[in-house]
């Protein structure tokens, strides 16, 4: 709206053939605007309410998910019964413990490796500069789980098989090719100006980069740290192949998937969710850094 | 002179972005490029397929010949030479044991040597049970030489000090445990290869002049890998099924990512809501959506309950199940498009931000209606992001995974993720899991190629 109001010239020098094309540019905006909406709406429901089954499945008793026909109201009666034998079966907390070690290596790792990649795309303009940024993004477009069978066997060889220390190293290697990616565009959403007008005022580059960079960029750190994070506890495929005892949740989960039960799949799909809902929510502003610099 | 040292200087490289991205690139080279190759390696490299034989029983030796695994031989001799400490957990060693001994000779001459232990009657052990004196034994056959060698070394090869009769007394000093190696000859395409080869890869048969070659110590390039993936019976059906899927998808999924982003383009004031909403999946995993995607279709799920609440059936449908392949496709088409769109949404999204908001305008202006908008402004200035998002659909598309697990049981509906899990997790075949994931590499380049090569003709044909 805002936008019309300023491309508007001063009503007494219109002609009526012009007022008479915003007045229509005007219907059709809002007709757009209402259309926008609907259709947001309809597509909200179609995401949102596969989540309010699975959520209502997790939060009641496990004789109402055996229940049939289930009732259209969900969350009734509300109950931890069925969340709480999910997380009482066998390997479901070392498995939660596992996932949580393993994402958080792998966000510590990816972030101290990728972060002066990122600067140095950023900032540096250096021979093989667009070599590494297209040899980053191939890597990033190779199908990169299947790394987890030749690893696999080098790990069985080196004595490393079956750690959740082996799967962290894994899954950096899964998220370091984004990382670098959206820590180079956080980089460059900071002027250069401003280091450089520390530097005036006297700072050695490190000191500039530590008072005045790294202050603006966490924020956009911690998002792709964030993601990372999501990334590394979502994974099934490498969890499952490279671990035996030391599973994480979601390869706990699919390898007992055919033994059990239907509330313990619901639950264990439902916990498997929350990360994503809560984190999503922090970094939806982000995710832009993240998959549009891809483009570019 | 010194205006060529100013020249230098003023080009001097700046080595700190170098420094910056060594992490990086070390990082990937460990755990991307080397796995990658060890990877296509392991798909077309059989270990242990040949077994080297030598000239001489010494590993050191020259090559003699090579022979596959699991041929039958022809035992011709036999020999004891020392083997290292570290290759005593060897599997199947056939070793012996030898004396370091002090005896006196026939002529009564002091001599210390080596002699195998089993021409040897231990009479004395120590407290820790080695043996510290003894015997020589006697040989009972009448063709052998009556006389024990003894040899200045732990080697048959080794020169003969002297020979002892039985029963002469013997000080046992020392002994170490040697392995047997064996002259075989087998017969390879018409040809006959003989040499020496540890006793470790061959399996002796009972008549002591014959064996078999049971593992091999070197590699060799094979298909039979490929060959055991491509026969494999569920090889054909995941392949049609990934690729079924991908053709189903990935247009259902472009059209509604473009939607979404015109949704969240056209909303300032509503698109942090629906940013937030249509981003989630981005964060649920395959399996999650699997779940939730099943407690939809299970027999006592949501779906039947609700077709049973509007009284559209009187009993449970049975959706999942291996007669109804075709809903169990159903369901992973919809779990993948809910789960997966987002990726798209958020690429397309950003793509139409770089748009400069003039140029929607003017099409505005010049009377476009929202379709002809779409289609000559939008969509043709969002080609490059579409490119990219194609790519990245199809190649994640083709690691589609736990979802066809949850949904389709693993072997009903199968894909080629899911073979290249089940021949490692559950076959153990590591070559053929390996194949699979080459197979699956090699899918991913030549679509990539496939997308690059098409966008770029179309360019050249519109102008």
């Amino acid at each position: 709206m805002t936008v019309t109001a300023d491309t508007q010239p001063a009503p007494d020098q219109v002609s009526p053939e012009v007022k008479a094309i915003h007045r229509r540019m005007l219907r059709r905006r809002r007709f757009s605007r209402a259309l926008s909406y609907l259709v947001g709406i309809l597509i909200s429901l179609w995401v949102l309410i596969p989540i309010l089954f699975i959520t209502s499945m997790a939060l009641t008793t496990p004789a109402e998910v055996r229940s049939f026909p289930k009732g259209v109201l969900p969350l009734i009666p509300l109950s931890f019964d069925t969340l709480e034998f999910f997380l009482r079966s066998r390997g479901i907390i070392p498995g939660i413990i596992n996932s949580v070690v393993v994402a958080v290596i792998t966000l510590v790792l990816s972030t101290l490796i990728a972060a002066p990649a990122g600067y140095a795309i950023s900032r540096f303009v250096f021979r093989g500069r667009d070599a590494f940024r297209l040899s980053i993004l191939a890597v990033r477009a190779f199908p990169i789980v299947i790394l987890s069978i030749p690893l696999a066997v080098v790990f069985i060889n080196v004595g490393i098989y079956d750690s959740i220390f082996a799967l962290a190293l894994m899954h950096t290697a899964l998220a370091l090719p984004t990382t670098v990616l959206v820590l180079s565009s956080v980089f460059s959403s900071i002027p250069y100006e401003l280091e450089e007008a520390a530097m005036v005022f006297g700072c050695s580059p490190v000191q500039a980069f530590r008072h005045v960079v790294l202050p603006l960029v966490l924020p956009g750190i911690a998002a792709a740290a964030i993601f990372t994070f999501v990334l590394s506890w979502n994974e099934v495929f490498a969890a499952t192949i490279l671990t035996i005892q030391n599973r994480t949740l979601p390869a706990q989960v699919l390898v007992t998937l055919n033994q059990s039960s239907e509330p313990y799949q619901f639950a264990g799909g439902f916990f498997m969710m929350i990360p994503a809902l809560i984190f999503i929510f922090f970094i939806r502003r982000y995710l832009f850094n993240m998959w549009g610099q891809i483009t570019k | 002179m010194p205006s060529a040292i100013g020249a230098k200087s003023r080009k001097k490289t700046n080595w700190a972005p170098y420094f910056l991205i060594v992490p990086t690139l070390v990082y990937l080279a460990l755990f991307f490029a080397w796995p990658m190759a060890q990877g296509l390696l392991l798909a077309v490299r059989e270990e242990g397929a040949l077994l080297t034989l030598r000239p001489e029983p010494q590993s050191s030796s020259a090559i003699a010949g090579r022979l596959p695994r699991g041929t039958r031989v022809n035992i011709l001799d036999q020999q004891a030479n020392l083997i290292p400490p570290d290759e005593l957990s060897e599997a199947n060693l056939v070793t012996e044991v030898w004396f370091q001994i002090r005896a006196e000779d026939a002529q009564g001459q002091p001599v210390e040597g080596w002699t195998p232990g089993q021409r040897i009657r231990v009479r004395e052990v120590d407290d820790n049970g080695a043996p510290l004196a003894g015997t020589v034994r006697p040989i009972l056959s009448s063709t052998a030489d009556p006389l024990t060698p003894v040899y200045a070394e732990p080697d048959g090869n080794s020169a003969i000090l002297t020979a002892l009769e039985s029963p002469t007394p013997v000080q046992i000093l020392d002994q170490a445990t040697l392995e047997v190696w064996y002259r075989i000859s087998g017969e390879q395409d018409g040809q006959i290869v003989e040499g020496w080869a540890q006793s470790r890869y061959i399996q002796v048969l009972s008549e002591l002049t014959q064996g078999r070659i049971d593992r091999g110590n070197t590699s060799m390039l094979t298909t039979r890998h490929i060959q055991r993936m491509v026969s494999d019976r569920f090889f054909w059906p995941a392949v049609r099924t990934t690729l079924l899927l991908i053709v189903l998808i990935i247009p259902v999924q472009f059209v509604l990512a473009i939607i979404m982003a015109l949704v969240v383009q056209a909303n300032p004031k509503g698109s942090g809501f629906f940013l937030y909403v249509f981003s989630i999946a981005l964060g649920v995993s395959d399996l999650a959506v699997g779940i939730v995607w099943y407690s939809i279709f299970t027999q006592f799920g949501y779906l039947n309950s609700l077709l049973q609440g509007l009284g559209l059936i009187d009993t449970p449908i049975i959706y999942l199940s291996a007669r109804s392949q075709q809903w169990i496709l159903i369901a992973v088409w919809l779990a993948e498009i809910w789960r997966a769109t987002a990726i798209v949404m958020v690429i397309v999204v950003a793509g139409l931000q770089a748009i400069s908001r003039e140029v929607l305008e003017a099409a505005e202006v010049f009377g476009a209606t929202l379709w002809q908008r779409i289609r000559y402004v939008i969509l043709p200035l969002l080609r490059p992001s579409l490119q990219v998002a194609l790519i990245l659909r199809t190649i994640l598309a083709f690691q589609v995974f736990a979802v066809v697990i949850v949904l389709g049981g693993g072997d009903i509906v199968t894909v080629l993720a899911n073979e290249t899990y089940r021949q490692y997790y559950d076959l153990r075949n590591f070559n053929v899991a390996a194949a699979y994931a080459s197979f699956i590499l090699l899918l991913s380049m030549v679509s990539a190629i496939f997308y690059l090569r098409a966008v770029r003709t179309q360019e050249e044909v519109t102008g």
